[in-house]
């Protein structure tokens, strides 16, 4: 059924199933790192060494997992909305293709140990190149779609994808300029505290245009879809949209607090941390109020408990974030595991809980099934991920204030009252846990991909198609 | 510091571009009803289809009793 | 809907269904009954394209369809005339057409889906695109494929009723302000954004620790950004404190201007010599913080104004004039817009009058609802006017054209409902005229601060001036009483009252008394079947015959016979102001008053016939006697006494006889009756209520209270009854409703509060930061920071009026 009277949810297809392929992979990758903390003898050689696979665990989740599940659910969001076919079936194709290429790369080389040095953009330049010609390549089959679409309205949701997908590009360009020594080997075009300060512009806006714009996109259309609810208000979240566009981009500079930034650098960015709250906050209501009057709903739909409790954890990460930034607090809780633990919160109780709510809204539309093989395992899931997140976030914030007490504690004297690796033995207990929660949330994982393998053998790759509405004048 | 120099106009130049952006999308009309699209993405039935028996058709099948006509 | 509580709900429109379901529909293999043949075709073809999603998504039930006469198939096809097509069809392309529809019977989102869907289905039809807000429909289609008439019959074969319409300039250009208003708005946020942006640091870091040259890139910086707020966001502000300088007045955009002027100048100043300090995040933030506040309250009045919009419908598009009359009655088609006084028009049944007329042949019916609230029909005969707007009963007319253009009665209700919107309450002009003088002495003030720091301290005389200007630029003061209102009279609107005069919200807070008339206002002024009296055989078989004969009528009597019946009349004949006559089973029967059916019936007239009742009479026998009687509204009885639990004393007004007075109060709670009361009598009453210090709310129909309502402190008309363009009321329930007077006084009493709670913030804050900033202890930026918040505080207060809960 390839003709323009159908959806092109073959690449769709595609990408809903790498993100839960990824998402093991990565998911995997932590937990394996996780133990690694807890009982360093799981450092086999060179290649499984930490340092070299935890790269891997970052780069595998954000952009293997949640990147497909971004572009997935893009790809399906502009199609039903804009009520056209994207616009070029290769192009979306060569997106696939392209992007699993930079993830399969990105797999052999970090083991490999061959970085460029810069956290969350650890690729070499070859694959950098080849990352930047597919993310063009997936900007102009998202664009072209809406600018060839059927309905005059451009939906929030395409709104903050669009803005992902630009800021994304932008970001990758300036952050990744390079000078290549060898095939296999380059260095930052910037240098010094410039290169820190691209660098956490790059890695803070990775996190607001990524991991919080792109998956409100997916938010704005699954919650009401799942929910069969109109958001609660439109007009906020084209507010939302734009307010939140202007903040994030200025909140960069508290990631290198008490750094060798100037201080007015960074106070600048613990005010904007701070106010980023307001937008922050107004699209979590938004989308948790879309249910009112509904909130029967929410006992029986996992589909639905998913996506309300990542909005959750996203209100929670969002009000704990501001928070970190101020730099009394961050004077606590900076190098300490607090940073990771918040990171979680945000990492699975938002993007993954979002991203895997919207795969079973998708996968079984995706394969003409009503719904997907077992709705008691997405039940399952659920809790498995809840309970997983929690005991994550929780070892980790009594381990970085642990931490962060232990650092900072000094005696009478003014001698330190005790050395790094008091901290790290008092930390030990919770390093496990943490593990344990990992292991937890992986489980609930490997549970997703057998309901998904079901739904797929006993469902049929069909191409929805396009109603006839006409277009809008 | 330098970078100032760069991300600074970088800034400037992003607003107005930004601001471009949003003329547009008021010229355009795109924020002229702020309550039909939430509605509208409802509308957009994406219920998994059937192919009929004789396969030449798909037809929406969503109620249980497949009332086709 | 009292009538047959437990009758089966009709599919389609949910109201009861006859007897004897003749109007089925199968849906999902069951069958369901629906209430008569329009709602029965509409479903089916509904359901026939595949549309039924329709009935599983809406939250309301649809209007009752009506059945779609061939007339109105064949008058939809003049509509496709490429001459009258002019005035409401935009051209694209040779070949596509482009038109604006105004869709009747929306009534949630449900109908928008199922109407787009209808349209687009079409083949031919190159988009469209309904406003879920206006529900107005913009379609475009190729005019070689598929003519407008064929899109009109298809919305008409769901049930609904669409009309082009010209896009009024007044309208687009509401739209265009709106949009440039939200622009300017959206531009100043993002520029304080940015300016913000440069500025924290400069204040965080102690001085010196930014380099020069930051500092300048910094300040550059800025400047290139509040550019756009000073020029473009500031027009308006600019423009009207010109208009008012002109006129001689001083208005607060005045003292607006000022600061944003001087401040931005200043600022440029600093960034070309270095001398002094940059002003531009004040500037920027000061603009957005005012736009915003403005952009609410134009916002509230908008909603409040699309609440009286609605009642509006518009003239047709096109008019059949007879140019030859009387002597040829061949009719040409002509838009309506050039309708002149003394034009001879043919008005076929089922058309909208284009223009107000007086009637010169044919006897017909019109309804005029949409006009006076009357949904029965009113009979028309030679001589009678007809008005422009409502919609012509069974039969052609012809009509001569008295009125047209903007002097028919329809404009002049946009008008009373323009002048609503418009008219200044006199509280508003209060607080415009303490602001005038207010701004007056500041600019003073600001003159003088101005003067004494430059003597003494001259590197601080501009920023403490600025700051002067914009920290007590009186915006709170002149937006605390307007706000309030605007709010208020939205919240009005969603509850059906129109507030037509601006005194009215005030005048409602401070109430002693209400009086209400009775019939149409207490009473629903519909007469509904009381007694029946058997003369001759089954009184409720005489009430199923009367049914039958009064089924196809529009006469307000027949209402109160509607029920399902199992007869079927045939050969009915009307006589206006006599009564009906048919043929039931082959049987002559007539309905009507004892005159009219005595001529149908052999039998002779009852001696006692009483001329107040209706008879029913077949031929050869009087069969029965029906009496009708005005009831009371279900919910007189319990507004009565929420009201009087509110400590008011109810009054009740009626013009008819003591006993009928005397039991409609009894029925309602009320002790103090006057009956038989002439408008005189009235407003003798309410004078000497009022001379005995009584402030008193008026409730009337509006038409025979007149004087009375307009002598009361304040009235509400009930629009149900009465020509809403001559009402004299105050203020218009629409609904007839009365539930919702405790519900609106409760409000006016809010909205009292709220305004005094906003003047008193608004002065109280003036009186403590203006020697503040006069003694230069605030910064400009605090100084618009603070102007923000307090007007920002009064206009959060009166939003709260928005959704105040009327307990």
């Amino acid at each position: 059924m390839d003709n323009q009277a159908t959806y092109n949810y073959k690449v769709v297809r595609q990408f809903a199933l790498m993100t839960v392929v990824w998402g093991i992979v990565g998911m995997l990758l932590g937990v394996l790192i996780a133990s690694q903390l807890v009982w360093p003898d799981l450092n086999f050689g060179p290649y499984f060494h930490f340092g070299r696979l935890r790269a891997l665990h970052t780069s595998g989740v954000i952009f293997a997992f949640g990147g497909c599940g971004l572009i997935a659910t893009s790809y399906y969001v502009v199609q039903r909305t804009c009520n056209v076919r994207l616009i070029s079936d290769k192009l979306a194709a060569f997106t696939f293709w392209g992007y699993q290429a930079v993830i399969v790369a990105c797999v052999i080389t970090y083991p490999l140990g061959i970085t460029f040095n810069k956290e969350y953009a650890e690729m070499e330049w070859p694959i950098k190149i080849l990352l930047a010609i597919v993310w063009v390549a997936y900007a102009i089959v998202f664009f072209g779609t809406i600018a060839k679409r059927k309905v005059k309205h451009i939906y929030v949701a395409n709104w903050f994808y669009g803005a992902f997908i630009l800021a994304v590009t932008l970001l990758h360009v300036v952050n990744s300029a390079f000078i290549p020594v060898t095939m296999w080997k380059s260095y930052s075009a910037y240098a010094g505290a410039v290169d820190a300060m691209v660098q956490w512009w790059y890695g803070h806006n990775a996190v607001g245009f990524f991991l919080t714009a792109g998956f409100l996109g997916m938010m704005y259309y699954f919650v009401p879809k799942q929910a069969g609810r109109p958001i609660y208000s439109y007009r906020l979240s084209v507010v939302h949209f734009w307010a939140l566009s202007f903040t994030y981009m200025w909140a960069g500079p508290h990631h290198l607090h008490y750094t060798a930034l100037p201080d007015w650098t960074q106070s600048l960015g613990m005010v904007f941390s701070v106010i980023l709250l307001a937008p922050s906050w107004g699209g979590m209501i938004n989308g948790i109020m879309t249910l009112s009057g509904a909130w029967h709903k929410l006992r029986t739909d996992p589909i639905l408990k998913f996506l309300i409790t990542a909005l959750s954890f996203y209100g929670m990460s969002t009000f704990e974030g501001p928070m970190m930034a101020i730099k009394t607090v961050n004077a606590l809780s900076h190098y300490t595991d607090w940073t990771v633990g918040h990171v979680h919160s945000g990492a699975l109780g938002w993007v993954a809980m979002i991203t895997i709510g919207s795969m079973y809204y998708l996968i079984p539309r995706l394969f003409n099934r009503d719904q997907m093989h077992s709705v008691k395992l997405i039940e399952v899931h659920f809790w498995m991920a809840t309970l997983g997140t929690v005991l994550y976030i929780s070892s980790m914030w009594i381990a970085g204030v642990t931490q962060g007490l232990m650092w900072r504690a000094v005696n009478p004297d003014g001698t330190l009252t005790y050395a790094f690796i008091d901290a790290v033995k008092a930390t030990h207990p919770y390093y496990f846990v943490r593990a344990l929660g990992g292991l937890c949330f992986l489980g609930g994982m490997v549970l997703m991909l057998y309901n998904v393998l079901r739904t797929v053998t006993e469902g049929k790759a069909v191409d929805a198609r396009i109603p006839a509405v006409a277009a809008h004048a | 510091m330098e970078s100032l120099y760069l991300l600074i106009p970088l800034s400037v130049v992003l607003v107005f571009v930004i601001g471009i952006i949003f003329w547009w999308s008021v010229r355009g009309g795109q924020f002229d009803d702020l309550e039909g699209p939430a509605y509208r993405i409802l509308h957009d039935d994406d219920a998994p289809q059937k192919e009929r028996a004789d396969g030449a058709d798909i037809q929406k099948t969503r109620d249980a009793d497949g009332d086709e006509r | 809907m009292t009538a047959t509580p437990a009758a089966l709900a009709c599919f389609h429109c949910g109201e009861p269904v006859p007897g004897a379901a003749a109007f089925p529909i199968r849906y999902r293999q069951l069958e369901h009954a629906t209430c008569c043949a329009g709602c029965q075709a509409v479903a089916q073809s509904i359901i026939d394209a595949g549309l039924d999603a329709y009935y599983r998504q809406r939250q309301q039930p649809a209007d009752r369809a009506e059945a779609m006469p061939d007339e109105l198939q064949q008058q939809l096809q003049l509509y496709d005339d490429h001459r009258l097509q002019q005035s409401f069809v935009h051209m694209d392309s040779p070949t596509s057409r482009e038109a604006a529809l105004l869709i009747e019977g929306i009534n949630c989102a449900a109908c928008v889906w199922l109407n787009e869907r209808q349209i687009s289905r079409l083949p031919g039809v190159l988009g469209v695109s309904i406003n879920y807000t206006t529900h107005r429909a913009r379609v475009r289609w190729d005019e070689t494929r598929i003519q407008l008439s064929a899109i009109l019959a298809a919305i008409a074969a769901i049930g609904y009723r669409a009309q082009p319409y010209d896009q009024a300039r007044q309208e687009l250009a509401q739209q265009q302000a709106r949009k440039s208003a939200m622009l300017r708005l959206w531009v100043a946020g993002l520029s304080m954004m940015q300016v913000m942006m440069f500025a924290v640091p400069v204040y965080l870091a102690p001085a010196g620790e930014i380099d020069a040259q930051w500092l300048s890139l910094l300040e550059w910086a800025s400047f290139i950004m509040t550019l756009p707020v000073a020029v473009y966001c500031s027009w308006p502000f600019y423009r009207s404190a010109w208009q008012d300088l002109r006129r001689g007045r001083t208005g607060m955009d005045l003292p607006v201007s000022i600061g944003v002027l001087s401040a931005f100048f200043a600022s440029v100043y600093t960034l070309l010599t270095g001398h002094g300090a940059i002003y531009f995040d004040s500037v920027s933030m000061f603009v957005f913080l005012l736009l915003g506040g403005r952009y609410l309250e134009q916002g509230a009045r908008q909603r409040a104004g699309a609440a009286l919009e609605q009642l509006v419908r518009l003239t047709p598009a096109f008019a059949h004039k007879l140019a030859g009359w009387p002597a040829s009655h061949t009719s040409q088609e002509i838009p309506a817009g050039q309708l002149q006084a003394g034009d001879v028009l043919l008005v076929k049944a089922g058309e909208t009058f284009a223009a107000d007329a007086r009637v010169l042949e044919g006897i017909s019916s019109a309804n005029e609802a949409l006009l006076t609230g009357e949904s029965a029909a009113v009979n028309k005969q030679s001589g009678d006017i007809v008005i422009g707007g409502s919609v012509n009963g069974h039969s052609p007319l012809i009509v001569r054209v008295e009125a047209s253009g903007e002097s028919t009665r329809l404009a002049s209700i946009v008008r009373l409902l323009d002048r609503a919107l418009a008219e200044k309450p006199r509280l508003a002009e209060q607080a415009d005229r303490i602001a005038g003088v207010f701004v007056a002495a500041l600019l003073l003030v600001a003159a003088a601060a101005w003067l004494y720091w430059h003597f003494h301290d001259p590197a601080h005389a501009l920023p403490i001036a600025v700051a002067v200007l914009v920290i007590s630029c009186p915006c709170a003061l002149s937006l605390a009483t307007p706000v309030a209102l605007t709010a208020a009279t939205g919240r009005l609107a969603q509850l059906g009252l129109l507030v037509s005069r601006g005194h009215a919200l005030e005048a409602m807070a401070g109430l002693t008394d209400v009086v209400f008339d009775k019939t149409g206002t207490l009473t629903t002024g519909k007469p509904q079947l009381v007694q029946v009296m058997s003369l001759a055989g089954n009184a409720d078989d005489a009430v199923l015959l009367a049914a039958a004969l009064e089924h196809a009528s529009e006469h307000p009597l027949a209402q109160a016979f509607r029920c399902a019946t199992p007869y079927q009349a045939s050969d009915i004949h009307a006589q206006p102001g006599g009564g009906l006559s048919g043929s039931i089973n082959g049987i002559c029967h007539a309905i009507g008053h004892a005159d009219f059916v005595a001529l149908h019936c052999t039998a002779p007239r009852p001696v006692d016939a009483d001329p107040a009742l209706l008879y029913l009479v077949n031929g050869h026998a009087w069969l029965a006697a029906f009496r009708l009687e005005d009831t009371l509204r279900d919910d007189a009885a319990s507004t009565v006494r929420t009201l009087q639990q509110m400590g008011l004393n109810v009054h009740l007004l009626s013009g008819d006889r003591n006993t009928s007075a005397a039991a409609a109060a009894l029925q309602a709670g009320i002790t103090t009756v006057r009956a038989q009361a002439t408008p005189q009598h009235k407003l003798d009453y309410l004078q000497q209520l009022q001379a005995g210090g009584a402030r008193v709310l008026m409730v009337g129909d509006g038409v025979n209270d007149a004087p009375v309502l307009a002598a009361a402190d304040v009235s509400i008309a009930m629009g149900g009854g009465v020509d809403v363009a001559q009402a004299s009321g105050d203020a218009v329930l629409l609904e007839n409703r009365l539930a919702r007077i405790p519900q609106v006084l409760q409000i006016a009493a809010s909205t009292r509060r709220v305004i005094r709670q906003n003047l008193a913030w608004a002065l109280g804050y003036n009186m403590i930061a203006l020697p503040l900033a006069v003694a230069g202890l605030v910064t400009p930026w605090l100084a618009s920071l603070g102007m923000a918040t307090s007007s920002l505080l009064v206009v959060l207060n009166a939003l709260r009026l928005v959704k105040a809960e009327a307990r």
